[in-house]
């Protein structure tokens, strides 16, 4: 039986593609999975894969064609008819119901077609709310409105962008068996998402991490922060340990300037930064996201204190700003909330290293050969060793951990 | 000498999508060099298009206004008359104040202009031979087309600037001719025929298809054919000129119809109209890699790209409808584009269009046949400016406006108006439909009283059988699938 293949949603909002090249002709025979066309998107080239074997019987659309997601690109009679059923639950989440719209292989100029369609040309939703969820890679018509007629709303967009996996996870699962009966549950692996993963994937490609642990005797900072904490708050901020170590981190990229580095891979230069923007990552419902400190050496405790809270806060709440999330040179990670020993972290590429901040706890240590107790923390920091040799590493660290164990330089 | 200019992004063309871009690319910190073969910025648009023919047509509809004042009870101790080559000077005039005011924009934002032709010597690599016959090479990161579009030429109806013009010299005429032919019943040659109309004109208007203005709502091109006929102004449709006899200081036309042939002579300018080509030859496009279809417009996708990475075009070269707000809005994504602002895309559901005929034409959106081809049911409402007080006071009640709405969801698909100020009518009509309006979110809208847009007010309230100022029996029923 002839099969109709439609373009499946390629992921992030994507609503089109252009065809960039076709790899089979009419009349060819093809495996099952092999590649039938490239489709550019504007984020990138992919190859199609054949949902099954057969005999292509046409190919819809030319070369330089921009086609919607879910229209017909290939027909393909199959040569068993049993396949088709797995065709059909292997096919990509393609977006949500769209109630009106046809969609169709569009062989206008491409030029005329932009015209009309845009991003979701049938989904109510005016220009701003469009170019929200441009801005949040979001495609339009996964987002239920909540307004009259279904309109959707900025807010629609927002509270989808930030609680995406559950939202998505209702309409947009696929039923992975076609007895009723739900064995799995599928959710789309797009958004933020996917580049979270596309971003770890490309830094674990690229950089050859090492890791490194020591241990810092916290008891001078804790008795330190305890301090200041009461003056801090009638100043209307919230002292964590962060930004002390963020002060401590700064002194020792300054003695070391390698870790406050990057590779230019295309040009094949290593690049010194002379500003210090320190990346804080902050866990979200949406994912990980690490807002940017900008020009954190600038700043006295007080000022990062807030500064991380303003960050983290508007992370959490999905009010980050491009530019609140780019440019950093170097990022701490801080899981010790929750627990742990220490953990090894992947760097934020193109950065050169990244530190890992753990929990605090009293432990039993030996200081002149008695036993005592101290708040002791584990510090671990991974680099990419084309850049930073561990001893530099080593020595970064120490330097931290001295700041660290006599807080009062901190705050010279 | 030659010098190598080295900027971020290089536009060809400086019409209003390519200075636009230009400005926008400079206010979001690029290096811009702009190219451009004429000696002053604006393109088409503010030389020799929108922008002076708007000029022409005003001072035409003064001198009309003025000729019928009488009925208003202003006496005039003597008939207006003409003096075309001030009315000229006056435009150029206005003409000049913009076109300077653009360079000095561009000046202010850091844009460097260089005048002359440019041409791709390979992706990367574009010359500008510059009026004295220099070289100058460009190495830009990016590159811009916007070199829009030019009049096409037909066999037979060579262009001679004397009797058989095109519309840039209709713009220029110094004498107002006696009689004229338009050949082609689109929007340019209807908009300078009826100015001369006018100033007094015999014109004849030929056009090959069963009705002027290809493509726009049949209501609407009714209303302006019956105004055409009120003002004496011959129009054959279905019908094809023969080539063009010229002897001295006139020409004879010849004009197949359906039926029977005509002839006209006498004739002292014929214009031709026929549309326009995207001027996208002799530029080395081949030597770049950048694609063109078979029409020779360059092919982009959402983000204004060619199929070159880093090469982005605008505007008519790209694709009609040839319109300078469509190439200023191009320009504009565009630029974000090139900037680093990688989720911009062109996203535009309603494009309006404005025609400045005598009564105006304005449309955005789906016309009736597109929305029932589209497999729409629709409603659709209407209301006559004849109803109208405001326009019953200005003395312009020849005209509607037609609203087109999706009958399950109540949204606007479009809007077709011909009627007094409908150009400037139509930007309320636009939004709601970029907002995904409903008929009833205009009906519910209150508009000031009394004034044109309340007409838009009552076409949406026709749609649901609601409207006051007219009679209606029954709510419009639904056409189109069931």
């Amino acid at each position: 039986m002839a099969l109709e293949f439609k373009l499946p949603d390629i992921g992030e909002g994507i609503t089109e593609g252009e065809i960039v090249k076709w790899l089979v002709n009419t009349g060819d025979t093809v495996k099952e999975d092999q590649p039938l066309v490239e489709i550019m998107t504007d984020k990138v080239t992919a190859e199609i894969p054949s949902p099954t074997a057969g005999v292509v019987q046409e190919c819809r659309g030319k070369e330089g064609d921009v086609v919607d997601v879910g229209a017909v690109i290939v027909v393909i009679e199959t040569t068993t008819a049993g396949v088709v059923s797995e065709v059909a639950t292997k096919e990509p989440t393609v977006a949500a119901p769209q109630s009106a719209s046809k969609p169709q292989a569009r062989c206008t100029s491409p030029g005329t077609s932009s015209v009309l369609s845009g991003s979701g040309a049938k989904m109510l939703a005016a220009p701003a709310t469009r170019k929200l969820a441009r801005e949040l890679g979001i495609n339009l018509t996964t987002v239920a409105g909540t307004g009259p007629r279904g309109r959707i709303t900025p807010d629609d967009v927002r509270g989808f962008s930030s609680s995406r996996p559950t939202l998505a996870s209702g309409p947009l699962s696929t039923p992975s068996t076609v007895q009723g009966q739900e064995s799995e549950k599928r959710v789309p692996f797009i958004g933020m998402r996917r580049r979270i993963g596309e971003h770890l994937v490309k830094s674990k490609h690229t950089a050859p991490h090492f890791a490194y642990v020591e241990e810092v005797d916290m008891t001078e900072l804790v008795s330190l922060r305890q301090q200041l904490k009461g003056d801090a708050e009638a100043q209307g901020v919230k002292l964590t340990y962060l930004p002390f170590i963020a002060k401590a981190v700064i002194s020792g990229l300054k003695a070391f300037p390698g870790l406050n580095s990057s590779l230019d891979d295309a040009k094949g230069e290593l690049v010194y930064k002379n500003h210090y923007h320190l990346g804080i990552a902050a866990a979200t419902d949406e994912g990980l996201i690490v807002p940017v400190v900008k020009f954190a050496d600038q700043k006295n405790l007080y000022a990062l204190a807030s500064e991380i809270q303003d960050l983290s806060l508007r992370a959490r709440n999905g009010q980050l700003k491009p530019h609140d999330v780019t440019g950093g040179t170097f990022t701490l990670t801080s899981i010790g909330s929750i627990g742990g020993l220490f953990s090894v972290p992947i760097i934020n590429h193109p950065e050169v290293g990244i530190m890992g901040i753990n929990k605090i706890e009293k432990r039993a240590v030996v200081r002149n050969n008695t036993i005592v107790i101290r708040n002791m923390m584990y510090l671990s920091i991974c680099c990419d060793h084309r850049v930073v040799d561990g001893s530099e590493a080593a020595l970064f660290v120490k330097h931290v951990v001295e700041y660290l164990q006599q807080p009062a330089r901190l705050l010279i | 000498m030659s010098s190598i200019h080295k900027p971020d992004v290089a536009i060809i063309g400086a019409g209003p999508g390519g200075y636009v871009a230009a400005i926008r690319l400079a206010q979001l910190g690029q290096k811009v060099l702009l190219v451009e073969q004429n000696k002053t910025m604006g393109g088409v648009c503010l030389n020799r298009g929108c922008i002076p023919s708007k000029a022409l047509i005003y001072a035409g509809s003064l001198y009309e206004k003025m000729k019928h004042a009488g009925d208003m009870g202003i006496l005039l101790s003597n008939e207006p008359t003409i003096d075309l080559p001030k009315m000229m000077d006056w435009k150029d005039g206005i003409v000049n104040k913009l076109t300077g005011g653009v360079a000095q924009l561009l000046k202010a934002n850091g844009v460097q202009t260089l005048t002359g032709r440019a041409e791709f010597n390979g992706p990367h690599k574009l010359s500008v031979k510059t009026p004295n016959g220099n070289i100058e090479q460009v190495e830009a990161k990016s590159y811009l087309i916007a070199t829009g579009s030019s009049p096409i030429d037909i066999p037979g109806f060579k262009r001679d600037g004397k009797v058989i013009i095109d519309s840039t010299d209709a713009l220029s005429l110094q004498d107002v001719p006696k009689k004229l032919a338009l050949i082609g019943g689109g929007v340019i040659g209807l908009e300078l025929g009826i100015l001369y109309a006018k100033l007094g004109t015999e014109v004849t208007v030929v056009e090959m298809m069963d009705q002027l203005l290809p493509g726009t709502d049949k209501d609407v091109v009714q209303v302006l054919t019956r105004s055409l006929k009120k003002r004496k102004i011959k129009v054959f449709t279905e019908s094809k000129a023969q080539p063009v006899q010229v002897k001295g200081k006139t020409a004879t036309l010849t004009i197949e119809r359906p039926k029977g042939t005509e002839v006209i002579k006498d004739l002292d300018k014929v214009l031709v109209a026929v549309g326009r080509k995207p001027n996208s030859q002799s530029m080395g496009l081949e030597k770049a890699g950048v694609k063109v279809d078979d029409r020779g417009f360059i092919q982009v996708d959402h983000q204004l790209r060619t199929s070159v990475r880093h090469i982005f075009a605008i505007g008519d070269v790209t694709s009609a409808p040839l319109l300078a707000h469509k190439a200023s809005k191009e320009g504009l994504v565009a630029a974000e584009v090139i900037a680093g602002n990688t989720h911009e895309v062109l996203d535009v559901r309603a494009m309006p269009s404005a025609v400045f005929t005598d009564p105006e034409i304005a449309t955005v959106g789906l016309t009736e046949e597109q929305a029932k081809a589209e497999g729409y049911t629709l409603r659709i409402g209407t209301f006559p400016f004849a109803a109208s007080g405001r326009a019953m006071s200005m003395n312009k009640t020849e005209g509607l406006v037609k609203m087109i709405v999706d009958g399950n969801t109540d949204q606007i698909l479009g809007v077709h108006m011909i009627g007094p100020e409908v150009s400037e009518l139509i930007a309320e009509v636009t939004l709601a439909i970029e907002m995904g309006a409903t008929a009833e979110d205009i009906a519910l809208t209150v508009h000031a009283h009394p004034t044109l847009p309340e007409s838009i007010m009552e076409a949406a309230e026709s749609v649901h059988g609601k409207a006051v100022h007219i009679y209606q029996k029954e709510k419009p029923p639904l056409v189109g699938a069931k």
